[in-house]
């Protein structure tokens, strides 16, 4: 009986223990995936909405990480899930409400609150067709392999490599115009 | 062996191995074109990481850190819950300024009511203060972590310019702010409310007039999760 108990109380301490893990490791990421977002999104701003959004969803399906495979690539890709949603959502309100020549202006809608003046390089990358700024970002600023960076995204490695290519040469021709 | 600008990438990523590796080498050391490209594909990749690094040295906004901190046990089981922040911000159509507000006030985590029916001035409610179900819930719940479907919804709670607490609340059809006093919760302003279509549709506009009234009498910015529940173990004192 009492053996039974403590396998039971072991049970609970044990799920507990993951549950802390969990929280912990996302808290770990955080910085790199605040800085994921904000490039993504273009303002600190928007970059902070889309990492509460990430994160909610990650706690809301923590039961589907498997315990052993990289987190932090998980968690990106739902970033940039929740990332692409919400640009096709945008853009379908835009087309109705607003001038289709916003330019600058589309993902950085909290500009005026952004802690950051939009630089040269936030500009360049506001841009890019968004496959090709999470291909820069993943590669260029997160460092990951284009093997993780195109499971992240979901395309072959190829695929990635030529977003990445294109939006690279996007990038220079734009920042030595700008200058 | 053609070299082409994705090669020349995967070579200054550092993604070739072996023979590859040995051949793109070779065709750089032969080619100042090449050489260039790989330099150039560098030096971008360094402006950008220099560029994007401060987002990352720089500490998490508390609002998001919290949504990891305060998690645990109240969550509970019922995670799958959470509403999307973005369907949120979407029915409201916040106005830009107001966004910041509206991480705070949005998301209504998860469906944990808290029942607790204290009520310190029972019976009779003085003039002008909130009784009855709007004195509970403006008393117990948490902006952050209420049903979606309750009668009264507390929008944010933030400390007022000249000290004292106050929460923006809404129905279906009125909402307001209170702050407290001694006595109890003081209504400072009323609002009605367009009727809320089923909970699916929140009327953009009045919603909005109703923040941004807490916006102008705030201190400074609206509580976050922790904040607001610290507030509350202190029974809504400064």
């Amino acid at each position: 009986m009492d053996e039974t108990l403590g396998a039971i109380r072991f049970i609970h301490g044990k799920a507990h223990t993951l549950a802390i893990r969990f929280e912990n490791q996302v808290l770990e990421l955080l910085p790199r995936l605040r800085r994921f977002a904000i490039g993504l999104a273009g303002s600190p701003a928007d970059g902070d909405d889309l990492c509460q959004m990430t994160i909610e969803r990650a706690l809301a399906r923590r039961d589907q990480w498997q315990e052993g495979t990289r987190l932090d690539s998980w968690m990106y890709r739902i970033m940039r899930n929740i990332f692409i949603d919400e640009r096709r959502a945008t853009s379908r309100r835009r087309e109705t409400f607003v001038d289709a020549d916003a330019g600058l202006t589309i993902g950085s809608d909290g500009a005026q609150e952004a802690q950051v003046e939009l630089g040269m390089v936030d500009r360049a990358m506001a841009r890019l067709p968004d496959e090709q700024r999470e291909a820069v970002l993943l590669v260029m600023v997160e460092g990951c392999s284009y093997k993780e960076a195109a499971e992240i995204v979901g395309c072959p490695v190829g695929t990635l490599n030529s977003r990445l290519v294109r939006g690279r040469d996007a990038l220079l021709s734009l920042l030595e115009d700008g200058q | 062996m053609m070299v082409t600008d994705e090669i020349i990438a995967a070579f200054a990523d550092g993604e070739l191995e072996g023979a590859d590796k040995a051949q793109v080498e070779a065709a750089i050391a032969a080619d100042p074109l090449l050489a260039r490209k790989v330099e150039a594909h560098r030096a971008l990749k360094a402006r950008l990481a220099a560029h994007y690094a401060p987002f990352a040295e720089g500490g998490v906004p508390p609002h998001i850190a919290a949504l990891l901190e305060s998690g645990g046990d109240e969550r509970g089981t019922d995670t799958v819950d959470v509403v999307s922040f973005a369907a949120e911000r979407q029915k409201r159509g916040l106005a830009p300024f107001l966004r910041r507000w509206a991480t705070i006030a949005g998301p209504a985590l998860a469906a944990s009511l808290v029942l607790a029916l204290w009520q310190p001035w029972q019976g009779e409610t003085p003039e002008g203060y909130a009784g009855g179900k709007l004195a509970a819930a403006l008393d117990t719940q948490l902006a952050a972590n209420q049903s979606l479907d309750a009668d009264t919804r507390i929008l944010l709670s933030f400390e007022r310019q000249g000290g004292g607490l106050c929460r923006a609340w809404r129905g279906a059809d009125a909402g307001g702010i209170a702050c407290r006093d001694d006595t109890g919760w003081k209504i400072e302003r009323q609002f009605a409310l367009d009727e809320a279509a089923s909970g699916q549709f929140r009327q953009a506009g009045s919603e909005a007039d109703l923040l941004a009234a807490a916006q102008d009498m705030a201190a400074s910015g609206a509580l976050d999760a922790a904040g607001e529940r610290a507030a509350r173990e202190r029974n809504w004192q400064p």
